[in-house]
């Protein structure tokens, strides 16, 4: 009698524990946000988390996930390489089911070997350097356009504007010059011509005879992919100098302030964007959600985070089990899935296969969605 | 557009870059000439004289609007207030090291630079500022060239505000107190002039000159920053040098000549606009080298 009563006291206090391991209790199911709480990108790391525990809440309040309630738990990367492999361990011991987020492309890096082992789903919301998608061992699921997907978007544009010759301008700095690199070879691959392609140094402010230089040329369009305060002064004396085709502008001059300093030579310019709640109609209803419930305003990433969030939800309804290799297979199947910031579909590379990168232009001194 | 339409567009890009070259050059040279200093601090003085500008048509916008009347008025106070700072620079920096070696004023001449564009850039934050003007694209065209009416406004008030100074220093006997003391200073104040006084109206020349290229350089390209002096200061020195430094139109030929070099430098074939500043310093170093003297500064007498 005694005996027994101790056995069940012990087995009782055991169970405790092993819930107490995993923190769950009955019908819970784990999901873990990987993304940088602290250090110097911990506002978009944070604005990222918040977007993931809003459309946790929402699959929650509409009944959960296969009868189950989500659950978050948090690993923080602090955008560092070390911390982001003990962020990864602790949510793969704490028995996550999948994992939503990565933010610096230098952490989410490592993260991807455990991941693999594990075979925990990984849905990457924000990193996207091209270094993720060799190392990946087939978990994780790229839903931001690579670098390369800008250039896509610009030689999608060109030809739908009827385009035919362009010319190109960066500022020899890694970033803009990639841009304007991998832009010509695109747009000489499909058999156009790119007339100039020419060079400005950092910080300058006179670009007259760059200027005279494009408009002899006389291009359709001209391609800028450096940064917004050469860009608008680039602009304005393109416009000054009487050039009347087409301006299109990197991510990188996405800046109210090119408006203001371009004034109204800025009409009519094209800009790529990152899919940004302010220029996604189907967006908006999140953004109205977000600001209720965290007196913010969603920040650049929280789109794709919340995406990242219901496709997983959506993988794991398609697989109908939380079995990883399963999600994994439907994650990997996913066909035009609709989410806020644009569809997804995945390329065998596990890449994002369209670009999700905007069209803007200016109208009326201020960026609209082209189209 | 044909060659010769290229080369007269140049022209003109190359004349109106030449004119900021030569107002900011003008003030290197007459303190040069004056007390042998290269004074690294001017490129900031036409900084800080865009930014006194900004702030000043931001003032006077809602009274004169932001047209070419409250431009003008804006940059004669803008002028006088940084022809000012110019001489209270002067007076704390530079006048206590007058009797030290030529290097230590060198060094508190580079001083002051970091000084000026350091607080401009607390102040601003390091952002670009937009000048709130929009003077309009219209101009005259020639065949494929074209010219805006403020380009053309921008080169006549440079050449308004240079004949201004030539007779100054020419016609009236401050200038002629000036051109004295740049040839002796011990003989000057036997003579009874305040060199002092004298050298602190250079200053406040130069710098009024440097301010008003930095408002034109705001009103015309239409954004400011805190390091937009720099580069302007060493390219207004390089054109100081290859008129002759301490030779006043030797300040005004040297921007010029700059100014061509760099618009029509990179039409040669194979040199894109990239070797601009390739350019510009290339031609420094090979003077330094070969005519330190410069174009017009040859007489030493006239160091003026």
């Amino acid at each position: 009698m005694f005996k027994k009563s101790l056995l069940m006291m012990v087995s009782a206090a055991l169970a405790v524990v092993l819930a107490a391991g995993t923190g769950l209790a009955a019908g819970e199911v784990k999901v873990g946000i990987m993304i940088p709480t602290t250090g110097g990108t911990a506002t978009d790391g944070k604005d990222m988390e918040s977007a993931i525990k809003l459309a946790a809440d929402e699959i929650n309040a509409a009944g959960g996930l296969l009868g189950k309630t989500i659950v978050t738990t948090t690993g923080d990367d602090a955008c560092d390489p070390q911390q982001a492999v003990a962020a990864a361990s602790k949510l793969i011991s704490e028995g996550v089911v999948g994992v939503v987020g990565g933010y610096c492309s230098s952490a989410t890096l490592p993260t991807l070997a455990l991941y693999g082992e594990a075979k925990v789903p990984f849905v990457i919301t924000a990193s996207n350097s091209t270094a993720l998608v060799g190392a990946n061992p087939g978990i994780g699921f790229m839903i931001n356009s690579t670098g390369d997907a800008q250039a896509d978007t610009a030689v999608g544009l060109f030809e739908s504007l009827g385009v035919k010759s362009v010319a190109i301008v960066h500022m020899g700095e890694a970033y803009s010059e990639d841009l304007a690199k991998i832009s010509r070879s695109k747009w000489e691959a499909k058999g156009n011509k790119v007339v100039a392609y020419e060079v400005v140094n950092k910080g300058e402010q006179d670009f007259s005879s760059l200027v005279t230089t494009l408009k002899a040329k006389n291009p359709d369009a001209i391609f800028w992919t450096a940064y917004y305060a050469e860009g608008a002064l680039l602009i304005k004396q393109l416009r000054q100098a009487g050039y009347r085709g087409k301006i299109a502008i990197g991510d990188g001059s996405n800046s109210p302030k090119l408006i203001e300093i371009a004034g109204r030579a800025a009409e009519g310019v094209y800009c790529f964007s990152n899919p940004i709640v302010d220029y996604l109609p189907a967006a908006k209803g999140f953004a109205e959600n977000f600001k209720k419930k965290y007196n913010v305003a969603p920040g650049p990433y929280s789109t794709l985070s919340y995406d990242g969030m219901m496709l997983f939800a959506d993988a794991v309804k398609r697989a109908g089990s939380f079995d990883k290799a399963a999600v994994a297979k439907a994650l990997k199947a996913t066909k035009d899935y609709q989410g806020i910031a644009g569809p997804i579909s995945f390329t065998d590379k596990l890449t994002l296969a369209r670009s999700n990168f905007v069209v803007l232009n200016v109208k009326d001194q201020k960026w609209q969605l082209h189209k | 557009m044909s060659t010769l339409d290229i080369i007269f567009q140049q022209l003109v890009n190359g004349l109106i870059l030449g004119s900021f070259y030569s107002l900011v050059a003008l003030g290197y040279s007459m303190v040069y000439g004056i007390i042998k200093l290269l004074n690294f601090a001017h490129g900031d003085i036409y900084m800080v004289g865009s930014f006194v500008g900004l702030i000043l048509l931001g003032l006077l916008s809602p009274f004169l609007g932001a047209g070419w009347a409250g431009i003008l008025v804006a940059m004669i106070i803008s002028m006088i207030l940084v022809g000012l700072l110019g001489v209270f620079i002067q007076r704390i920096a530079y006048v206590p090291m007058l009797s030290a070696p030529r290097l230590s004023i060198l060094i508190t001449a580079l001083a002051v630079s970091m000084v000026l564009y350091n607080f401009v850039m607390s102040m601003t934050s390091g952002e670009y500022k937009a000048f709130p003007v929009d003077l309009g694209y219209e101009g005259l065209e020639f065949g494929h060239v074209f010219i805006t009416y403020t380009q053309i406004i921008l080169v006549s008030s440079t050449a308004l505000l240079m004949t201004v100074l030539h007779f100054f220093i020419n016609k009236t006997m401050l200038g002629k107190a000036m051109r004295a003391i740049s040839i002796d200073q011990d003989a000057c104040r036997l003579m009874g002039i305040n060199v002092n006084s004298i050298i602190a109206l250079t200053f406040f020349v130069g710098s009024a000159l440097a301010c008003a290229a930095g408002v034109m350089a705001g009103v015309y390209y239409g954004s400011i920053h805190f390091f937009m002096g720099f580069l302007i200061g060493l390219k207004a020195f390089t054109a100081a040098v290859i008129g002759g430094i301490g030779s006043i139109p030797g300040a005004v030929l040297g921007g010029l000549i700059l100014g061509l070099l760099e618009s029509f430098g990179t039409q040669l074939p194979f040199i894109g606009s990239e070797w601009k500043d390739v350019f510009a310093f290339g031609i420094l170093i090979l003077l330094l080298l070969f005519k330190p003297t410069g174009l017009l500064g040859k007489t030493e007498i006239e160091r003026m």
